[in-house]
């Protein structure tokens, strides 16, 4: 059962982390990209984690696990804006339609 | 107040420690003194404030920033899969009525992962974001979690 919702979790992982991936090479400028590499990753990465943390050993491997996505999710957040606000000052203009 | 800090946090690193090494026992005499030089570092770096965290607000905050970054990743997923025909970018700006430092910061940061929406500019409490649908009600999803941040600072003096 364990293994079954394991394994669930780490496709999901993969998908979001494709899609994030699809996102970064079709969308047409920094800003939308950034949505998805932000969005769609970090929710990969939160599928894969609980994914490999209900693998594991102990409880404490298990928080060890999981203890990474709050890091990352600091990290891309304001990562996300910094790039943002950056290319924001730098006068790049959002694609529009 | 400063000894209250001292205990959370001293605590909060021992679960660290605990975490780091995995449950085991034989390293605890470097992860006393790891705890007690973070401990020390982060009363230093961030020293007790007057704002401190609510538990309940916590919680709260917790759960509609899980929730909608679960949403924000599936919708732009889903978006990424369309194409950029399924975009309909824009940039909106809006008053912020969070008070300046953490709390706003916070608000910008949380705002990256939060369905369609990424912080571009904050001056002052002029805050700007680029928008992947301007049909999304991004503006009522920002003030939703304002209230929450500020439920979730506490202010003591």
């Amino acid at each position: 059962m364990i293994e079954w919702l394991s394994m669930a979790l780490l496709l999901a992982g993969a998908f979001f982390f494709f899609a994030g991936t699809v996102g970064l090479l079709r969308f047409p400028d920094v800003y939308s990209r950034l949505h998805a590499l932000a969005k769609a990753d970090n929710l990969g990465l939160g599928c894969a984690l609980f994914g490999l943390a209900l693998q594991a050993e102990s409880l404490a491997a298990a928080l060890k696990l999981l203890l990474i996505w709050p890091l990352v999710m600091a990290a891309s957040a304001s990562i996300g804006f910094a790039i943002a606000h950056r290319a924001h000052r730098l006068g790049i203009a959002p694609w529009r339609k | 107040m400063i000894i209250r800090s001292l205990f959370l946090r001293g605590l909060l690193f021992v679960a660290l420690w605990w975490i780091l090494a995995e449950g085991r026992h034989d390293g605890w005499l470097l992860g006393g003194i790891a705890v007690a030089a973070a401990t020390w570092a982060s009363l230093k770096l961030l020293p007790p404030a007057r704002q401190s965290i609510r538990l309940a607000g916590l919680l709260a905050f917790l759960r509609f920033f899980l929730w909608n970054s679960l949403r924000g990743g599936m919708q732009v997923a889903g978006m990424a899969l369309r194409g950029r025909e399924a975009l309909q970018p824009a940039i909106i700006e809006l008053q912020v009525s969070l008070p300046p430092g953490s709390a706003r910061i916070l608000l910008v940061n949380a705002l990256g992962l939060m369905p369609g929406s990424l912080g571009v500019d904050l001056d002052g409490a002029n805050l700007r974001l680029h928008v992947l649908d301007a049909c999304q009600p991004i503006v009522a999803e920002t003030r939703a979690l304002e209230v929450l941040i500020t439920d979730l600072f506490e202010v003591t003096s």
